[in-house]
């Protein structure tokens, strides 16, 4: 029994037990549904093994959306607690946990497959390619990513869940005052998810780079694509910062090194440097993919060419490089002299000009345009007014003598929400909705959709705006109760109402999606939205190959001059295919990697070493593997192309 | 045997043991830290450019202009990372 | 296949042309791995605790026959591309044991050194100085032990498949990783060692 006991739930509570039940229950009725309905071989050819950019762009995103119902479930929980002056419907330890979790799990977990998965989807096709430069590697990314995300998610089960913040300070974070497992789950989730970033990162510059249509030079190619390029760029030099950072603090609690600690010459503070120096570039990360989404939506419905290409592209670039010159912002209380608070203030003030530049561009676009208010649209323009008031906040806190009055209140919590919630939640809200069609050959319902909007957008303001007051009035973040005299009870009462109208429209969003899969009409052609880009070029849903014929690009908005000059986008006969073929390795060396870190969570040396050596017989298998893929023939695409526009 | 060692990798080679021996007079001379540190950084960079544009052939196909944005991009990254940690870290206390 | 007969054979693929661009991305990220490393390094340089300091533990003797094997090594890797791009499987093979032997000589001389560290009294969890040195160097160690096995991997497809444009590919990629790794212990050399003994 005693090799048992470490399994144990530190902290349990009639919650957690619940959980567990319900995740029993939950995993029995998956495997007993795939056994009766004889889904097993489907599951293991069509997705477990596959290879095909939207078909992991699928995964991805059905992934971020549990993820943000876990998140948000964290939300309900903490606003719930704090509505009223001193609750005890949580304690203090519970607390902790749930707005760690809550953090990791929307940063990490939510955001990044959340933008990684309209990438995949989106950028192959929008820059007429077949598929990504390494599809094994991006379906390696992927289940590296989803076992890191299933990593963090048992330790509420399975020895305790992390307590020490999304950005794991140390000291707290580490073995002193952090005792159970909970930060090694944190540590060895983010690392293994952050590889399969990494990857993604590489696989989608090198595709962008390489496999752009003929005549799509990098000044032709649509703004999501920019912005995928480069989002990935800051990912590639961003993320091993991080590894290093997280393998150094799992040193530290598992074999008693001395880097973050405060004996023996460690330096706590060092892990508050490198984590923000990966953390800011993060936040550019989340941020940039979904300039991209508006920048491809708000010309489509607004009827007019993007305004200000070029300045797009040079502010993005701008931003790239900036990104990496501000991290200080986050600890500008640390105790540094007044001369390095200055650099990095004003770094910080200087990346809003960009941001402003693009704004202005959005707002240009629009000028004079014929607007229709779909529902990707209206998450746009609620979008600019919210994101600007979290943008301007943060100049303000971007102010270090100003800072220290700001500093870990609610009025930073405000802030990066604001930001965070308009600048990727919408977008990815607006993205879904937008490239849905592409992805499952039907609209989802305006109507409901346009509820969920409305609710989505006040519950956010809501949500948010009262603890700019309340936390100039002095509550500090991350506190689970406050005393009734201190008068935060009316904010805390406000915000928890906006959660509640939040979480009303993720429902919303929900039931549209089941109502629409049922009702929608299926004939809605290639091109429902009247769009400007290459994605729309393809059929409904999209095949395999993407395109029979590769595209011939010669303008920015190639698939709207396509439409209304009369280029040819297509020229040429059907030519035979390459394509790669699916593979189970990626899928197994994965849940190597999940077995790695739990051993690891638990110090389980044997099976450490076990599944590493799994790990290291995936890559001498494919080392020596001969894969050519297969061909589509002329004939055969003949065929497919046919049937499928026989099928509108 | 002569066309195994082309005189171009040979002279890379001896280039970079000559630097090396330059880089080990911070070890073997008494010089101050600034003279030292400057005469490490010029033997390190040069000897590191020696290898990516000689012996890891990095202008030699068509997608130089790639490559060297991305190395010259990780390398002022890099750089502006150690120093504006040395900046919070330790510089800036005073 | 679309094979170019005009460009070197690890260029001649389209896939091959991919594989290497992706792998200069790697090194882009790589960069930044050490550069982390270094700045951590350089932090907590001082910061010895109760623990010897660099310049109390350093020895020139072993730090520069693992310059010389190294540096040594890239040239023969070098060497070894030269080979494969002229055709010449046999050199080619020869110049790439050469480099793994030379790689293996490092690690030896390296675990010396770490032994002689632990010994006098610079161990993992000494001081946070040991703790960052040990890792600096650790990690360069892991990349040049990951790389023995991925070249003799390479060297078993080579034997057995010949110079294809696949195997061409993979050995091109793994000379670019063995020089960087080069690369990265130049500067380990120069601002960990001769920076410390200065």
């Amino acid at each position: 029994m005693e090799f048992f006991e470490r399994f144990a739930v530190p902290h349990p509570s009639p919650a957690i037990y619940a959980s567990m039940v319900a995740i029993a229950l939950t995993s029995i009725a998956i495997v007993i549904g795939l056994t009766y309905f004889k889904k097993w071989g489907y599951l293991w050819r069509e997705w477990l093994t596959t290879v095909d950019h939207k078909k992991i762009g699928i995964m991805y995103m059905i992934s971020a959306l549990l993820m943000l119902f876990r998140g948000g479930a964290d939300v309900l929980m903490m606003r719930a607690q704090t509505a009223v002056p001193e609750n005890t419907l949580l304690d203090a330890q519970h607390y902790n946990e749930i707005f760690t979790t809550h953090g990791v799990v929307m940063i990490i977990f939510m955001a990044m497959a959340f933008i990684i998965a309209l990438m995949n989807f989106v950028i192959p096709l929008q820059i007429g390619a077949r598929d990504v430069a390494f599809p094994r590697l991006n379906a390696l990314s992927f289940w590296l990513y989803f076992m890191g995300a299933m990593l963090l998610n048992i330790s509420f089960v399975i020895g305790g869940s992390p307590s020490s913040g999304w950005t794991s300070y140390f000291p707290l974070a580490g073995n002193e005052l952090s005792q159970s497992v909970g930060t090694n789950y944190y540590m060895l989730s983010l690392q293994i998810s952050g590889l399969g970033t990494l990857i993604t990162g590489i696989n989608f510059i090198v595709t962008i780079l390489k496999m752009r249509a003929p005549g799509m030079t990098l000044m032709k190619m649509p703004m999501f694509s920019w912005a995928g390029l480069i989002t990935n760029v800051i990912i590639v030099f961003a993320f091993p910062v991080l590894t290093v950072a997280l393998a150094m603090g799992t040193m530290d609690r598992l074999f008693a090194t001395n880097f973050f600690t405060t004996t023996n010459g460690g330096m706590d503070m060092l892990w508050a440097n490198l984590f923000w120096v990966w953390g800011h570039p993060e936040v550019y990360i989340l941020i940039l993919p979904a300039f991209g989404i508006y920048s491809e939506i708000i010309p489509t419905f607004s009827r007019r060419n993007l305004y200000g290409y070029n300045t797009m592209v040079i502010s993005m670039v701008v931003i790239s490089l900036l990104s990496f010159l501000v991290w200080v912002h986050h600890f500008f209380t640390m105790g540094q002299g007044a001369l390095v608070n200055s650099i990095f203030s004003i770094t910080t003030m200087a990346i809003a000009v960009p941001t402003g530049i693009k704004i202005f561009n959005w707002l240009f676009t629009m000028w004079k345009g014929k607007i229709q208010f779909t529902v990707p649209m209206l998450y746009a323009l609620g979008f600019i007014p919210i994101f600007t008031i979290g943008g301007v906040t943060g100049v303000m806190l971007g102010m270090a003598s100003a800072d220290y009055q700001y500093h870990n209140t609610m009025f930073l919590v405000a802030h990066f929400h604001l930001v965070i919630i308009p600048g990727v939640v919408f977008a990815m809200l607006a993205g879904l909705t937008y490239w849905w069609p592409k992805m499952f050959g039907f609209m989802l319902n305006e109507r409901i959709g346009k509820w969920a909007f409305w609710f989505i957008a006040g519950g956010t303001c809501l949500a948010f705006f009262p603890m700019f007051i309340s936390g100039l009035d002095g509550q500090a973040r991350r506190m689970y109760t406050y005393s009734e005299a201190t008068g935060f009870g009316i904010w805390n009462m406000l915000s928890f109402i906006g959660a509640i109208g939040l979480a009303i429209g993720f429902v919303l969003i929900v039931y549209n999606i089941y109502y629409s899969t049922r009702y929608a009409s299926r004939n809605i052609g290639d091109d429902p939205w009247d769009a400007r880009s290459l994605e729309w070029a393809t059929h409904n849903p999209v095949p395999e190959y993407n395109f029979a014929i590769t595209p011939q690009v010669n303008s920015r908005q190639a698939f709207w001059d396509a439409k209304k000059k009369g280029h040819k986008l297509f020229k040429g006969g059907y030519k035979e295919i390459h394509m790669p073929n699916n593979s189970g390795v990626p899928f197994i060396m994965a849940v190597f990697f999940f077995i790695f870190g739990f051993g690891f969570v638990f110090s389980m040396w044997i099976t450490v070493i076990a599944s590493l050596i799994g790990i290291i017989a995936c890559l001498i298998h494919r080392s020596f593997e001969k894969d050519h893929g297969y061909h589509i023939s002329a004939e055969e695409l003949k065929k497919s192309e046919v049937e499928l526009r026989g099928a509108k | 045997m002569k066309e195994l060692f082309p005189a171009k990798h040979v002279m890379g080679f001896v280039f970079s043991l000559i630097l090396t021996g330059v880089a080990l007079v911070v070890y073997f001379m008494d010089m101050s830290f600034t003279a030292g540190m400057t005469v490490l950084l010029i033997t390190a960079f040069a000897q590191a450019t020696l290898q990516v544009v000689l012996f890891m052939h990095a202008g030699e196909s068509t997608d130089k202009g790639s490559i060297y944005v991305s190395v010259i991009y990780g390398i002022v990254i890099a750089i502006f990372t150690v120093l504006g940690t040395l900046l919070a870290m330790i510089w800036g206390y005073v | 296949m679309n094979i170019n007969k005009t460009q070197p054979l690890e260029y001649s693929t389209e896939q091959g042309r991919l594989n290497i661009l992706g792998f200069w991305i790697f090194i882009g990220a790589e960069v930044m791995l050490f550069a982390t490393l270094f700045a951590s390094y350089f932090t907590l340089f001082d910061r010895t605790g109760n623990g010897p300091s660099g310049s109390e533990i350093f020895e020139i003797t072993p730090v520069l026959i693992e310059t010389l094997l190294l540096l040594t090594s890239s040239f023969t890797i070098g060497l070894g591309v030269h080979a494969m791009r002229i055709g010449n499987k046999q050199a080619m093979m020869s110049f790439f044991i050469v480099t793994l032997v030379l790689g293996a000589a490092f690690l030896g001389v390296e675990i010396y050194e770490f032994v002689h560290y632990v010994n006098v009294g610079a161990g993992l969890q000494v001081s946070a100085f040991t703790s960052i040195l040990l890792t600096t160097l650790g990690t360069h160690g892991l990349h040049v032990t990951f790389g023995l096995f991925w070249g003799i991997m390479i060297l078993m497809q080579v034997k057995k498949r010949g110079l294809t444009p696949q195997t061409a590919n993979k050995s091109f990629i793994f000379s670019l990783y063995w020089h960087f790794l080069d690369v990265v212990w130049i500067f380990i050399f120069s601002f960990v060692y001769l920076k410390g003994m200065m």
